[in-house]
């Protein structure tokens, strides 16, 4: 069954680029397009479509319409995925997009929906729940403050690696620790361990668990 | 207490790369051989019901009922079957609640080997406490 995609995008050129993009693939359909978030609400409570492709800044306000679109879908539709389309590799916005976790969330620069395969991939990823971060998002993030931090996730052991791709799912330490029957505190104790490994221990707990994720997710693909 | 016939042992863990590594284990263990696995806690306890293993490897973190609260099942239905929690984690690590669902050890899932498997099973004692390798 093909992805039913709905796009929003005030940028008519960009939006119907992408319209056609999304039509040329078989295992795509455009189920809608609009160019705001009201018409955005409205459209996915009637079209109910598998992912969402959305910019960030449309009217009314132009500022972070697509990520509260994000966030609403997360409590009220938490099936259908989401891409983000940034101009910028702003982190603000990539944390307050993957606050509640990452499944089903993808953002994408746009100056890569120029290579169409790009957003192609990020559509598919998060219509499974998948997640998909603009590696420059992650450079910026973490980039400037702790360059050695990709590779300080080797030095992860695998339980804390599994630990970590729970905390990606946007799960709290109890929750982890109920999924993989651990105590609390064996949890705590682990994520304490990861997050100074890659170096995020001084940090605010919400920003570093955000971050440890995205490092996690960076370095998955 | 070389026992001349086999301890019959079921293998209970929802990934299969654990179930044939434990089987792999059972195979070069002298005196103990496998005769079930299961993928869930729920299997278990119908295997268990049918197979009448002695020993019973169990996994903890599984879908649906965990591993820790299978062996409570387990051990109240059949009081005589001996369970081993196994876990990639450390003990310390696990609920509070490892330690009385009547398991009567604890095996790091690395660690399981012939000799560990053997020197457990001949500590195994009943005792309500859970040993480790």
């Amino acid at each position: 069954m093909a992805i039913r995609v709905v796009l929003a995008e005030d940028n008519v050129l960009l939006r119907e680029g992408m319209s056609r993009l999304v039509q040329g693939h078989d295992d795509l359909e455009l189920a809608g397009t609009c160019g705001d978030l009201p018409s955005l609400l409205g459209l996915i409570d009637q079209e109910k479509p598998d992912v969402v492709v959305t910019d960030i800044r449309m009217p009314p306000t132009g500022t972070d319409e697509g990520i509260r679109a994000a966030a609403h879908l997360r409590v009220e539709h938490p099936s259908i995925g989401v891409v983000v389309l940034s101009q910028y590799a702003n982190p603000a916005y990539a944390l307050a997009l993957l606050a509640e976790g990452s499944q089903g969330r993808a953002y994408l620069l746009k100056e890569r929906v120029a290579d169409v395969e790009e957003l192609l991939v990020a559509i598919r990823q998060v219509a499974q729940g998948g997640s998909v971060i603009d590696p420059k998002v992650v450079d910026a993030l973490v980039g400037a403050s702790s360059p050695r931090s990709r590779s300080d996730l080797d030095r992860l052991t695998p339980r804390e690696r599994e630990i970590l791709g729970e905390m990606a799912q946007g799960k709290s330490n109890a929750a982890i620790a109920a999924t993989l029957v651990l105590s609390e505190r064996a949890v705590e104790k682990h994520t304490n361990s990861i997050f100074s490994k890659l170096g995020l221990s001084e940090e605010r707990d919400v920003n570093r668990r955000v971050k440890a994720v995205l490092l996690y997710l960076a370095a998955r693909d | 207490m070389q026992p001349d016939v086999a301890v019959p042992v079921l293998i209970v863990d929802d990934q299969r790369p654990f179930r044939l590594a434990a089987a792999a284990v059972l195979r070069r263990s002298v005196g103990f051989e496998l005769v079930g696995e299961a993928e869930t806690g729920e299997e278990a306890l119908e295997q268990v019901a049918v197979l009448h293993p002695a020993l019973v490897l169990m996994d903890i973190n599984m879908p649906g009922i965990n591993g820790i609260e299978a062996t409570r099942r387990i051990v109240a239905a059949a009081p005589e079957t001996v369970v081993f929690l196994c876990s990639t984690y450390q003990l310390s690590d696990l609920p509070g609640d490892a330690q009385t669902s009547g398991a009567a050890a604890y095996v790091n899932k690395e660690e399981l080997g012939p000799a560990v498997l053997r020197r457990l099973w001949d500590e195994r004692d009943g005792d309500g406490r859970l040993h480790t390798a």
